[in-house]
């Protein structure tokens, strides 16, 4: 990564250079880029091929930039970026943190680039008030989504019982978020499903393993079902239960559509995730961005649904999964709102 | 009028040494008196006792006629005991006013913030009692030695009149890096310190000290042996109370010492490290002890850790048996034969937390272990064997090696070297800070090494002992040989003669 | 005697957990959860093998989380997999753990021999390995469908899964290695006094690349054990593990300036901080207070264990 950062910051200055004894902007191609957390989980790792997918067919430039978790390394790779390219560049980026997007749509609006943010922006960060640099806003409804798989595991128990649920890093929205709508739908069902104790395991499987044992050992049987909050911790608690010999014996729901997960539902051992498919929010987002960049369409006159809205969640149960495993995943990139489920709202 | 401070039967114990022994001691007020003593003497235990590091085991401490037990330097110091530290105490990125009134800064508070310049004001005051010229905003970096020093005697001063009672300042070898201006000056400064405070210089040149003090102290082994007026000793007779025996041929088993000594173990062939010695050679033979004379810097120091691998050569050769050496790393002279007992026995010695038999046989490389694993029976044998025969007081072979008294600690480390046969013994200090008894043992294990046929190479705690326990002895001076002495029984040089060749 | 009080203490504190927490939940004591802390408490407890004798030489290793996830990688590479075409079955444990010691000794190699302090050397080295992990995979997980060979933490063997067998034998190899061989004895002398250990002829720059080696082939052990109970292999496999083994470590009485300490202390450790998450919530502690809490008997723990008389000044 550091190369690459490296690489990249050389390349700036050269840029710059030539740009300032040319005296003029150089006529090049647009680039595509692709900025986000890490490359080692298989979310973002199947965001960038998605970008990377959607490049390949306008055959246009693609880079992928990688924050490590560090806004100021974002945010400096991104500016090398941007004035490399002389601002003729569409971003698609996964802000590491959510004030991070206000610095990003600024520098693009100053240098004439693109952008589409997914999951993290502030609240009163609007792309309709950056016209037209801030093309859209991606997102998926934490909430929604984390009452349908919810749900579905109510479903697997039967309609009642206790369950035990580990959550996310306190702090992240996402996690609350997924942890409202638990509660939720568990409020819903008028008290025949009860939460046995909620604990958060930091998106981590080792701990929520750990947790599980615990939990097993304190609420023994009367566990009738699993909520995690994603499915590494899913994955955790199953392999506690596995231990025990009791894999498939209690359902488990996760949140995320991980191959892990996946192959767990499969086996009848996890009773459902939720697919994100963020290789249409790779390649989509950077559909769109294109699309506002070359003119194809103008952004500004879009109504607000068409500028922050949810993606589909797909809940993936034993029911479905054999539909979803054989679902015809390629979407078109010009019919850029098709798998949208909604304008944004916000709490 | 009570004295300014006093120890009453002041005793003080460490593992196997009793380091104050039912010490008597009266400072008057207005009074310089001086405190000699060997190096183990007891002298910097005594000043740790008065400064509070250390606590009395029984006996008592009186300062300006009040009982005192201080819990730290800083406890000392407010109740009028300042020390002026040989490595020096003023901290070098403040300014002098600053170190001077270091903790005392509530004097100088105006609503809760120092006001600098009364602050300088004041120490200005205190730099004029000891004629230091200098602005007292100026950082301690920016003065040289001799002027931190002042800044020191300053601060001391300063106690006057913001305390209760009379002030006691301690000088712990004052003299001992100053150049000769400087002690003059120093001098004169104490001289008119008594007008203000007591003073307690402790050196090891005796003529200073007979010349700043009205009173002197003779410490040995833990114990006040004499005390005069300045103007009734001599330098010949404080130098006999603090040696406390005539040179005793006894004493350093001289009955025992081989006339003859068998065929060249080592040679030293041009042997040199860049700034420390030059060009040295010389040979030493199967049952021989060289001494090696010579003042600190005169290139002694380095040779033996040279010798002991630790310190690689830049030119020359180290010959063994013959054969040419290689002494890049302490593991190559260990290898060759050499055994170091190095000067410092705490930190370089042995290793503490690790048992007596272990330390013993740490050096023995793969002897007492057979494809990696630790052979406990031989191990623990031998440790036996060699407890026994140097008389090693330690309740087991298992015992933590920390928890034996000094000389006992000194015979492990020398059972190391005989446990792997050592050809060469390098002893730096053999003997430093281990009581007379335990010294003695020591003396005993080196005659012994030497009948066996062990060649070595001593560096002396003190001029008498190398002459003492030396057949053959080199001076060292400014990392040459300056002179070279036989020291067969009955025709030992004489001391004098060493000196004239060491400085 | 006050040195043995010491080196009990961490048992006492362990002890006193287990009292505390069973008053508040006597399930605590059950055999089943026995079980239970001793399976979390398996890889861990491997792994502060390792970690002591790094410590005890007074440096550290803090390339665990990497080492584990890269063995964790080729372990889960080499038996039956959706990614691969491998399938070596147990054959890859064994191969797990010589590649995690090829890379404690390339640790080793590089704090001793370009003198860089071991501290940054093995932060490094763990980012090459979780970005070899990361770049091999391109940040996808193996998965391991080969059900026999997780059979190395799952099985049982006398009522006990095989994970716990797999740690009980790694304490005996490393206590055999710390009381029995010279190594061992080395380690104990370098840490405590490694000027004069040096002036002994030890050779001290050996000992030191052996012992981080050592560390690599636990570390590696740890990697297969992690694949086969997860069932899968990626890069993220290890995190926050090394907290676990440098808590544990420090917990359990061994002083991180070296020379003192014990595997066997080690052990104690990793049971006072596994037993610390499970009683948290078996006594139903509050999420919010469980972090603040953890730390404080950390701090605790680590005050009782830990020998703080001052430099014993002897003249």
């Amino acid at each position: 990564m550091n190369r690459i950062a490296g690489a990249s910051a050389t390349m700036a200055t050269t840029a710059v250079l030539v740009a300032g004894i040319l005296g003029a902007a150089a006529a090049q191609d647009l680039t595509l880029a692709i900025s986000m957390r890490s490359l080692s989980n298989p979310y973002h790792a199947t965001f960038a091929k998605g970008g990377e997918n959607f490049a390949k067919s306008v055959g246009l430039p693609f880079e992928v930039l990688v924050t490590e978790g560090n806004s100021e390394k974002g945010l400096a790779d991104i500016r090398a970026l941007i004035a490399r390219t002389n601002g003729n560049v569409c971003i698609n980026v996964d802000p590491n943190d959510s004030p991070d997007a206000k610095t990003i749509v600024d520098e693009a609006k100053a240098a004439g680039a693109y952008v589409v943010t997914q999951w993290n922006k502030p609240n009163d960060l609007h792309p309709w008030d950056h016209n037209p640099n801030y093309v859209a806003h991606m997102s998926f409804s934490g909430i929604g989504t984390s009452k349908e798989i919810t749900n579905a595991l109510i479903d697997a128990m039967g309609g009642s019982g206790g369950i035990v649920a580990l959550g996310g890093i306190l702090s992240n929205v996402p996690a609350i978020e997924r942890k409202l709508g638990m509660e939720q739908a568990v409020a819903e069902t008028g008290g025949k499903v009860e939460i046995l104790d909620f604990q958060p395991a930091d998106w981590n499987e080792t701990k929520a393993f750990e947790i599980m044992q615990a939990w097993l050992t304190r609420y023994g049987d009367d566990i009738k079902g699993v909520w995690a909050a994603n499915d590494s911790m899913g994955v955790g608690a199953l392999e506690a239960l596995r231990q025990e010999g009791k894999a498939g014996a209690v359902p488990v729901v996760g949140i995320d559509g991980t191959d892990a997960a996946l192959v767990a539902v499969e086996a009848g051992e996890m009773a459902g995730t939720v697919a994100w498919d963020p290789n249409w929010t790779g390649g989509m987002g950077l559909s769109l961005c294109h699309a506002a960049a070359t003119g194809a369409i103008d952004i500004a006159s879009e109504p607000q649904e068409h500028r922050e809205f949810y993606g589909t969640g797909i809940v993936v149960t034993p029911a479905n999964i054999e539909e979803f495993r054989n679902r015809d995943a390629s979407f078109d990139y010009n019919d850029y709102w098709a798998k949208s489920t909604g304008q944004i709202q916000y709490q | 009028m009570p004295a300014v401070l006093e120890l009453k039967g002041a005793t003080k114990d460490f593992p196997g040494v009793r380091a104050l022994d039912n010490v008597d001691m009266q400072i008057g007020q207005r009074e310089v008196v001086g405190l000699i003593g060997e190096n183990g003497a007891g002298k910097s235990t005594l000043l740790k006792v008065l400064t509070g590091i250390y606590r009395l085991d029984s006996g008592a401490l009186f300062v300006n006629g009040k009982k005192r037990d201080f819990r730290n330097p800083r406890d000392a110091f407010d109740h009028g005991l300042a020390m002026v530290f040989q490595e020096q105490s003023v901290i070098p990125t403040l300014t002098v006013a600053e170190n001077i009134f270091l903790g005392r800064e509530r004097e100088f508070l105006r609503l809760g913030i120092v006001d600098k310049r009364s602050m300088n004001e004041a120490a200005r005051a205190e730099l004029a009692k000891v004629h230091l010229d200098c602005d007292p905003a100026t950082k301690c970096a920016k003065l040289d030695f001799a002027a931190r020093q002042m800044v020191e005697i300053a601060k001391a001063l300063s106690l006057d009149g913001r305390i209760d009672g009379e002030i006691a300042i301690l000088l712990d070898e004052p003299t001992s890096v100053l150049e000769r201006r400087e002690v003059k000056l120093l001098f004169e400064i104490v001289g008119e310190l008594k007008s203000r405070a007591s003073v307690i210089f402790i050196s090891h040149r005796l003529d200073e000290v007979l010349e700043v003090s009205d009173r002197v102290y003779v410490l040995r082994d833990g114990l006040v042996v004499h005390e005069t007026p300045s103007s009734a000793a001599t330098i010949k007779d404080l130098h006999k109370h603090m040696v406390g025996r005539q040179l005793d041929h006894q004493y350093y088993r001289e009955n025992r010492q081989l006339e003859k000594t068998g065929k060249t173990v080592m040679s030293v062939r041009g042997l040199a490290v860049k700034g420390e010695f030059d060009d040295l050679s010389f040979e030493v033979a199967e049952g021989e002890i060289l001494g090696l004379a010579g003042v600190v810097g005169s290139g002694r120091e380095a040779l033996a850790r040279c010798l002991g691998g630790l310190l690689p050569p830049d030119r020359g050769e180290v010959l063994v048996d013959g054969k040419p050496v290689r002494l890049r790393h302490p593991h190559d002279a260990v290898n060759a034969g050499f055994g170091f007992v190095p000067s410092e026995r705490k930190t370089e010695g042995f290793v503490s937390g690790l048992s007596v038999a272990e330390n013993m046989t740490l050096a023995a490389g793969s002897r007492y272990s057979r494809v990696g694993f630790l052979k406990f029976r031989d191990e623990r044998d031998d440790a036996n064997r060699w407890i026994n025969r140097l008389q090693i007081r330690t309740p087991s072979t298992r015992t933590p090696i920390q928890s034996l008294s000094g000389g006992n600690q000194q015979k492990v480390v020398l059972a190391k070297w005989r446990i792997v046969d050592s050809k060469i013994a390098v002893l730096d200090h053999p003997t430093r800070g281990i009581d007379v008894g335990a010294k003695e043992d020591v003396y005993e294990l080196v005659r012994e090494m030497a009948e066996e046929g062990v060649a070595i190479v001593l560096l002396g705690d003190t001029i008498e002992e190398v002459i003492g326990l030396s057949s053959r002895i080199l001076v060292l001076r400014d990392g040459k040989v300056s002179a070279s002495f036989d020291a067969p029984v009955g025709g030992k040089p004489d001391q004098l003669d060493l000196i004239a060749n060491m400085v | 005697m006050a040195i043995n009080w010491r080196a009990m203490a961490p048992v006492g504190v362990f002890a006193l957990l287990c009292v505390v927490i069973t008053i508040f939940n006597p399930n605590f004591l059950s055999i089943s959860n026995a079980i239970r802390i001793l399976n979390a408490s398996a890889i861990p407890v491997v792994l502060v093998m390792g970690a002591t004798f790094v410590i005890l030489t007074g440096s550290i290793d803090l390339s665990v989380e990497g080492i584990v996830a890269l063995c964790a990688v080729v372990t889960a590479s080499l038996v039956l997999n959706d990614t691969t075409s491998a399938n070596l079955g147990l054959f890859a444990v064994p191969l797990a753990i010589l590649a995690g010691g090829v890379v404690g000794g390339v640790n080793g190699a590089s704090h001793v021999y370009f003198r860089i302090p071991s501290f940054m050397a093995t932060l490094g080295i763990g980012f090459v390995c979780i970005g070899i992990a990361t770049a091999a995979l391109g940040g996808f997980p193996v998965r391991i469908s080969d059900r026999a060979f997780r059979v190395l933490t799952l099985g049982r063997t006398l009522g006990l899964p095989n994970g716990i067998w797999l740690a009980a034998g790694s304490v005996f190899v490393a206590w055999t290695i710390q009381q029995r061989t010279r190594l061992g004895r080395y380690v104990y002398a370098i840490g405590t006094d490694e000027v004069t250990a040096r002036q002994c002829g030890v050779p001290v720059d050996r000992t030191r690349v052996l012992v981080f080696m050592m560390a690599g082939l636990f570390s590696g052990l740890a990697g297969a054990m992690a694949a086969a109970q997860l069932g899968q292999g990626h890069a993220l496999i290890a995190s926050g593990r090394l907290f676990t083994t440098i808590t544990a470590v420090v917990v359990g009485g061994t002083a991180l300036s070296g020379g003192v300490g014990s595997v066997l202390n080690s052990v104690v450790g990793v049971l006072i901080v596994i037993v610390l998450t499970n009683g948290m919530v078996l006594m139903g502690v509050p999420p919010f207070v469980q972090q603040g809490v953890q730390g404080f008997l950390i701090i605790v723990a680590v005050s009782l264990a830990l020998d703080r008389r001052q430099l014993q000044i002897v003249k």
